[in-house]
C-alpha cells in the first residue's frame, strides 16, 4: 500500500513537473518570442536582454594609472621640460641638464596638450577630461586660472596678434576650435573645424594659426576621404582656408618651418576604398608627410620605404633653421629624422604632376630620410630645446621621455616618469594595440584605424575575393566589452576571436598575434570606456528638453495616435540598454547587391553620437540620415510617424548616450 | 531743362537719407553667372556677395566676379539669402535646396534630412551669437554653432499661425521672424516666450487700421536697426519702433513709397532700403527717396522732405531693373539685387555731385 501511494505520489509529481517544464519552457520561448521580437529564436538566451549592468563592466571597474606622457614644452631658457601626464592628471617638471623629475602637481582634466607664453612664465594646459584649459604660473606650477572651452581639447597654441595674447584650442570632441583671450581669459569664437581637430600650430610670422584634423571628412560612399588642415586668423578667429588633404588622415601634429615659410604635418595616406587585401601589395595604409607651402599648395610625401613601413606619425617639430624635420612613429616606435633642404630643392625643381604623385613613390624617402631613431614604445609629442641641440621624445608607454642629441642623432638619456606599467595587462594590451609589428610590413598598428581605441569614421573594403565594393563601416572599440558577438556578420563570439588567426590572415597578413598577447590585447579593449560625446559641464545633469522627448520616444511602445508599435520594431527591443543592444543579427533593410545577407549585428549605441558614418557600410553619414534617407518600410524601427521635431529629439537624445 | 547740382547731403542740410548719385551695373556680361539676382550682402572683408539663381557669385575687392555653385559644393545654385558670421567670418547661405555654410572656400550642406533643418526650402538666413537662424517652409530652425543641436518654431511649439516663414532678423534681444500669413513673430531666447504680431484688421486686401500694427499679415521680410523693426508685405510697409511701442504703416496710393509690392526690406540704423516691383525706396519713415527706371530706361530719383513738394531728377545711369529683389547699404554705397542683374549705388557728396541732373 505504502509502496503503492508512493509510485503514485512521485508519478504525480513526475507528471507536474515534466508539465511545469514543458510550460516553462513554452512559457519561455513565448517571453522571449515576445520580448525579442524575433519569431525564430535560434540561439537567444536570457541574457541576450537581461544583460549585466554597466558598473559590472571592465571598464567600468578602477585600474592601473600610468605616468604617460603627454605634450611637451621646454622652458624658454632650455633649462626646464614640462610634461603633461594626462593618466595621471598631473603636470611633471624635469631639470633640462640632470633629466631628473623636479616637481609634479595636480591638475585635474586629463592635462593633454601644452603651451608657453614667451617669456615661459605661464604655462597653458588643455584639459580633455574636463573640457578646459588652465593656466598655471610656471614658478610655483600652482593653477591661476581655467576657461571652459568644446569637447577633449588636445592641445593648445599661444601667440601674441596685433589684437592681443590669444590661445588656440582644438576641440577633438566637438569639432570646433576655441580662440581664447588671455587677459582675461575668455573663449572669444569657436569656429567650426574638420573633424576631430588634434593639433595646432601658428605660422613663422604669427598671422596664420593652422590645425591638424585628425579625422576625414568623408563625402560620397564611394568617394576617397579627405582631412583638412582648418586656418585660422588668430588675432580674430575667422577662418582663412580649409587645406583639403586629399585621401589623407589621422594627422596628430603640426609644426611650421619658418624659415621656408611651411607647415608641416604628419599624415596617413589611406586607401579605404581598395580590398583591404591589397595589403599584401602595401596598397592601405602609408605613413606621409604634407608640406604646406605659403602659396597655398599642399604636398605629400612618403614617410615610408619600398618594403618598410613606418606606421601612425604623430608628433612632428623643426628645427629652428629650416633644415630638419623629426617625425615620431607611434606604431613603429621610432622618430623619422626628414632632410628638409633636400625636399625644399626637389619642390622647386619638379613639376606639379611630380609633386602630386610623390606620396606614392615609397623609394623616394631614401633622398630625403636621413636616420631612423630608435624609441621606446609609441612615441608620440615631440619637443626640441631652444638651442635645437636636444630633442625630447615622448614615449607614451614606457612612461619615459627619451633626450636625444641631435648632432649625433644618438640618444644622452631619459626622463623617467614611471615604471612603464609592465605588470599591468591593460597597459600590456595597449602596447599590442599601438604597435605595427603584428602587421605585414608593419603597415599599420590596431591603433591606425582605431586611434584612441574609437573609430576613424571611414569604411573599409573588406570583400575576401578580393573584387572590392563591399564597404564595411569602422566601429567603435570604445565601450565594446559585453558587446559580443563582434563583426557586422557577428561570426566573432570573442574579442581573441576577433583578433585572432583569421583576422591576422585577411587583414594583417602575417602571423596572428601570439595568444598571450591576444589575450592581453583583449584586456585592453575590454577595458576602454565610452567615448564621451556631451561637454563635461553636462555630465551628470538632467536630459535637455529634447533629449528627454527624444529618449521618450526611443522608448515609445505606441505611436503618437495610440497605434502599437510592433515589439520588433521598436528602438528598445534590439538597442536594449544598458549596452544598447541585444547582440543578435537583424535585418533593418538596408541590404545592399554585394552583401551575403541582409543581418547584421545590432551596433551598441553607447557613445554613438561621435562614430558616424552609420549602418553597415557607413553610408549614413549623419544619425538623421539613418531614418531619412536609408529607412525602408519601417524596418528600421517604426519612423514613419516622427515629425521632423521628433526626429531631431531623438537625434538629441542618442547623441547623450 | 535746368541742370544744377543735385540732392542730399550735397545740397541738403540735415536731410537724414543716403541718396544715390549713380549706378554701376553689372550683369552677365561681367561675369555674373545669371541676370537673376536674390540677395545681396557685403562681407567685412570687403568682398560683394551675389545669391542667384544659377550659383554663388562673388565680387572681389578687385572688381572680378567668381560663381560658386553645385559643383564647388553649394547644395543648390538658386541663393536666396546670405549672412555673415561676424566672428568666425563664415557666410551662411539659404537656398532652395537646404542650408549651405562658406567656410575658408568650402561648403557645407545642411539638408532637411541630413541634419536637424526644418525644410529644404530655406528663404533667409541670420547668424545670431552661437545661433544659426533658418527661415523655412517648414518652421525656423535654430542652430547652435557649439552644441550642433537644432531647435525648431513652427505652428505647433509657437505662436505662429502657420509655419512659413520667410524671413529672420536679430532684435534687441529678441529674435523676429517673418511669417507669411503670419504676420510677425517675436521670440525671447532667454525666457523662451513667443509674442505674434498681426494686422489688427485681418484683411489684406483692405488698409483699414492705420498706424496700429502690420499693415497686413502677409510678412515678405522683416529688418531690425536701432531700436527699428520693419514689415515687408506684398500690400505696403510697417514700421514698429520698439523704444516707443509706436507702429506706422504705408501703402503706395496715400505714401510716397513706390510701391506696396515689397519683396524685402534691409535696415541700416532708423533707415530702411525697400526692395520692390517698381524700383527701391529708402525711407526713415518720414523722408523718402525712390529709385525707378522710365519707360526710355533712364533712372530717376524722387526726394520726398517732409513738409515739402518732392523732386524728381534724372540720374545719368539706371538701376539695372525696376524689380528689385534684395538690397544691402552702408554709410557709403548700396548695392541692388534685381531681376536683371545686381547695381552698385554710389551715394551723393561733393565729389559725386555732378553726375546727377535735376528734372524741370
Amino acid at each position: 500500500m505504502k509502496l503503492k501511494s508512493l509510485i503514485v505520489v512521485a508519478t504525480v509529481v513526475a507528471l507536474a513537473g515534466a508539465a511545469g517544464s514543458v510550460g516553462g519552457y513554452y512559457g519561455l520561448r513565448a517571453h522571449q518570442r515576445r520580448q525579442s521580437g524575433k519569431p525564430n529564436l535560434g540561439f537567444i538566451s536570457c541574457n541576450h536582454c537581461h544583460q549585466s549592468s554597466l558598473a559590472a563592466l571592465p571598464w567600468a571597474q578602477p585600474r592601473p594609472h600610468h605616468d604617460a606622457p603627454g605634450g611637451i614644452v621646454i622652458s624658454p631658457d632650455g633649462k626646464r621640460v614640462f610634461i603633461a601626464l594626462d593618466d595621471r592628471d598631473e603636470i611633471a617638471e624635469a631639470d633640462a641638464t640632470s633629466l631628473t623629475v623636479t616637481r609634479r602637481v595636480k591638475v585635474p582634466g586629463g592635462p593633454f596638450g601644452l603651451a608657453l607664453d614667451a617669456t615661459g612664465q605661464r604655462l597653458f594646459v588643455a584639459c580633455p577630461r574636463q573640457d578646459r584649459v588652465a593656466v598655471l604660473d610656471t614658478r610655483d606650477l600652482k593653477e591661476q586660472a581655467s576657461v571652459e572651452v568644446g569637447v577633449r581639447p588636445t592641445a593648445v597654441a599661444y601667440c601674441q596678434t596685433s589684437s592681443g595674447e590669444r590661445l588656440i584650442v582644438p576641440n577633438s570632441g566637438s569639432d570646433d576650435i576655441s580662440v581664447l583671450s588671455v587677459s582675461p581669459l575668455s573663449e572669444l569664437v569657436r569656429p567650426a573645424a574638420g573633424r576631430e581637430p588634434y593639433a595646432v600650430a601658428l605660422s613663422g610670422d604669427g598671422r596664420r594659426a593652422c590645425v591638424a584634423n585628425r579625422m576625414a571628412v568623408r563625402g560620397d560612399l564611394m568617394s576617397p576621404p579627405a582631412s583638412e588642415v582648418t586656418v585660422l586668423d588668430p588675432a580674430s578667429g575667422r577662418v582663412l582656408d580649409r587645406e583639403p588633404q586629399h585621401s589623407a588622415h589621422l594627422a596628430e601634429g603640426i609644426t611650421p618651418v619658418s624659415v621656408r615659410g611651411w607647415m608641416l604635418n604628419p599624415l596617413v595616406r589611406v586607401r579605404n576604398l581598395v580590398p583591404i587585401t591589397q595589403v599584401k601589395d602595401g596598397w592601405v595604409m602609408s605613413a606621409g608627410l604634407a608640406i604646406s607651402q605659403e602659396n597655398g599648395e599642399v604636398t605629400q610625401v612618403p614617410l615610408d620605404e619600398a618594403n618598410a613601413y613606418f606606421s601612425d606619425p604623430s608628433g612632428v617639430v623643426a628645427s629652428s633653421d629650416g633644415k630638419r624635420a623629426y617625425v615620431a612613429s607611434g606604431g613603429a616606435d621610432v622618430v623619422t629624422v626628414v632632410d628638409l633642404d633636400w625636399l625644399g630643392a626637389w619642390l622647386t625643381r619638379v613639376d606639379a604632376a611630380t609633386r602630386n604623385e610623390a606620396i606614392f613613390d615609397l623609394a623616394m624617402s631614401y633622398h630625403y630620410v636621413i636616420a631612423r631613431i630608435p624609441t621606446g614604445c609609441n612615441p608620440r609629442h615631440l619637443a626640441l630645446s631652444p638651442d635645437g641641440r636636444r630633442l625630447f621624445v615622448a614615449e607614451r608607454l614606457d612612461d619615459a621621455v627619451l633626450v636625444v642629441d641631435t648632432a649625433s642623432l644618438g640618444p644622452v638619456g631619459r626622463i623617467v616618469l614611471g615604471d612603464g606599467g609592465r605588470d599591468d595587462p591593460i597597459r600590456q594590451g595597449e602596447r599590442v594595440f599601438t604597435r605595427s609589428k603584428y602587421t605585414f610590413q608593419s603597415q599599420f598598428s590596431c591603433r591606425s584605424c582605431h586611434p584612441d581605441g574609437h573609430v576613424d569614421g571611414l569604411a573599409y573594403d573588406f570583400d575576401g575575393s578580393g573584387v572590392g565594393d563591399n564597404l564595411l563601416d569602422n566601429r567603435s572599440l570604445c565601450g565594446v566589452a559585453g558587446t559580443a558577438p563582434f563583426k557586422w556578420n557577428g561570426k566573432n563570439p570573442t574579442l581573441q576571436f576577433q583578433d585572432g588567426p583569421r583576422f591576422a590572415r585577411v587583414l594583417m597578413r602575417t602571423d596572428p598575434i601570439p595568444t598571450p598577447q591576444l589575450d592581453e590585447l583583449a584586456t585592453f579593449l575590454e577595458h576602454q570606456p565610452p567615448t564621451r560625446t556631451i561637454p563635461w559641464s553636462r555630465v551628470g545633469k538632467p536630459l535637455s528638453p529634447a533629449a528627454e522627448r527624444g529618449r521618450k520616444l526611443f522608448y515609445a511602445t505606441r505611436q503618437t495616435n495610440g497605434t502599437p508599435i510592433p515589439r520588433a520594431l521598436q528602438c528598445q527591443t534590439c538597442h536594449r540598454p544598458p549596452l544598447f543592444t541585444d547582440r543578435l543579427l537583424r535585418s533593418v533593410g538596408t541590404q545592399e547587391a554585394r552583401d551575403p545577407n541582409g543581418m547584421f549585428d545590432t551596433p551598441h549605441l553607447i557613445g554613438v553620437g561621435a562614430s558616424a558614418p552609420y549602418l553597415h557600410d557607413g553610408r549614413a553619414k549623419t544619425l538623421e540620415e539613418i531614418w531619412t534617407t536609408y529607412q525602408k518600410d519601417d524596418q528600421h524601427g517604426v519612423s514613419s510617424y516622427w515629425s521632423k521635431e521628433q526626429l531631431n529629439d531623438l537625434v538629441e537624445y542618442l547623441k547623450t548616450l | 531743362m535746368s541742370a544744377r547740382a543735385a540732392t542730399a547731403p550735397a545740397d541738403g542740410p540735415a536731410f537724414p537719407l543716403p541718396v544715390v548719385a549713380r549706378f554701376e551695373n553689372f550683369g552677365e556680361k561681367d561675369g555674373l553667372p545669371s541676370h537673376k539676382v536674390h540677395s545681396v550682402l557685403k562681407t567685412s572683408d570687403g568682398r560683394v556677395w551675389l545669391g542667384t539663381n544659377n550659383g554663388l557669385c562673388v565680387r572681389e575687392t578687385d572688381g572680378r566676379f567668381h560663381t560658386y555653385g553645385t559643383k564647388e559644393g553649394i547644395s543648390h545654385p538658386t541663393v536666396l539669402g546670405m549672412a555673415e558670421d561676424p566672428r568666425a567670418g563664415d557666410l551662411w547661405l539659404a537656398t532652395m535646396q537646404g542650408l549651405s555654410r562658406f567656410s575658408g572656400g568650402k561648403f557645407t550642406v545642411f539638408t532637411q534630412t541630413n541634419s536637424g533643418l526644418p525644410n529644404n526650402v530655406v528663404y533667409a538666413v541670420a547668424v545670431i551669437d552661437d545661433t544659426v537662424w533658418a527661415a523655412t517652409a517648414a518652421g525656423t530652425g535654430a542652430y547652435n554653432l557649439k552644441t550642433k543641436g537644432w531647435k525648431l518654431y513652427n505652428e505647433s511649439n509657437t505662436v505662429m499661425n502657420e509655419p512659413w516663414c520667410y524671413s529672420v532678423a536679430a532684435g534687441e534681444g529678441v529674435i523676429y521672424l517673418g511669417v507669411w500669413a503670419g504676420g510677425i513673430v517675436e521670440h525671447d531666447p532667454r525666457t523662451g516666450s513667443f509674442k505674434a504680431y498681426r494686422d489688427p484688421d485681418g484683411e489684406f486686401h483692405i488698409h483699414l487700421l492705420r498706424d496700429s500694427g502690420p499693415i497686413v499679415d502677409v510678412t515678405s521680410g522683416v529688418a531690425f536697426d536701432d531700436g527699428v523693426l520693419w514689415q515687408a508685405t506684398y500690400f505696403g510697409l510697417s514700421r514698429y519702433d520698439t523704444r516707443q511701442a509706436t507702429w506706422r504703416t504705408w501703402v503706395q496710393d496715400k505714401t510716397p513709397l513706390v510701391s506696396s509690392f515689397i519683396n524685402t526690406v534691409f535696415a541700416h540704423g532708423r533707415v530702411a532700403w525697400l526692395s520692390t516691383d517698381r524700383g527701391a525706396s529708402v525711407t526713415d519713415g518720414d523722408n523718402w527717396v525712390n529709385y525707378t527706371v522710365d519707360e526710355a530706361g533712364r533712372g530717376l530719383v524722387r526726394i520726398h522732405r517732409t513738409g515739402q513738394e518732392p523732386e524728381t531728377h534724372t540720374l545719368t545711369t539706371a538701376l539695372s531693373d525696376s524689380f528689385v529683389t534684395a538690397i544691402w547699404a552702408d554709410d557709403h554705397e548700396a548695392w541692388f539685387a534685381t531681376s536683371n542683374g545686381v547695381s552698385h549705388g554710389i551715394f551723393a557728396g561733393p565729389a559725386a555731385a555732378a553726375t546727377v541732373t535735376a528734372n524741370p
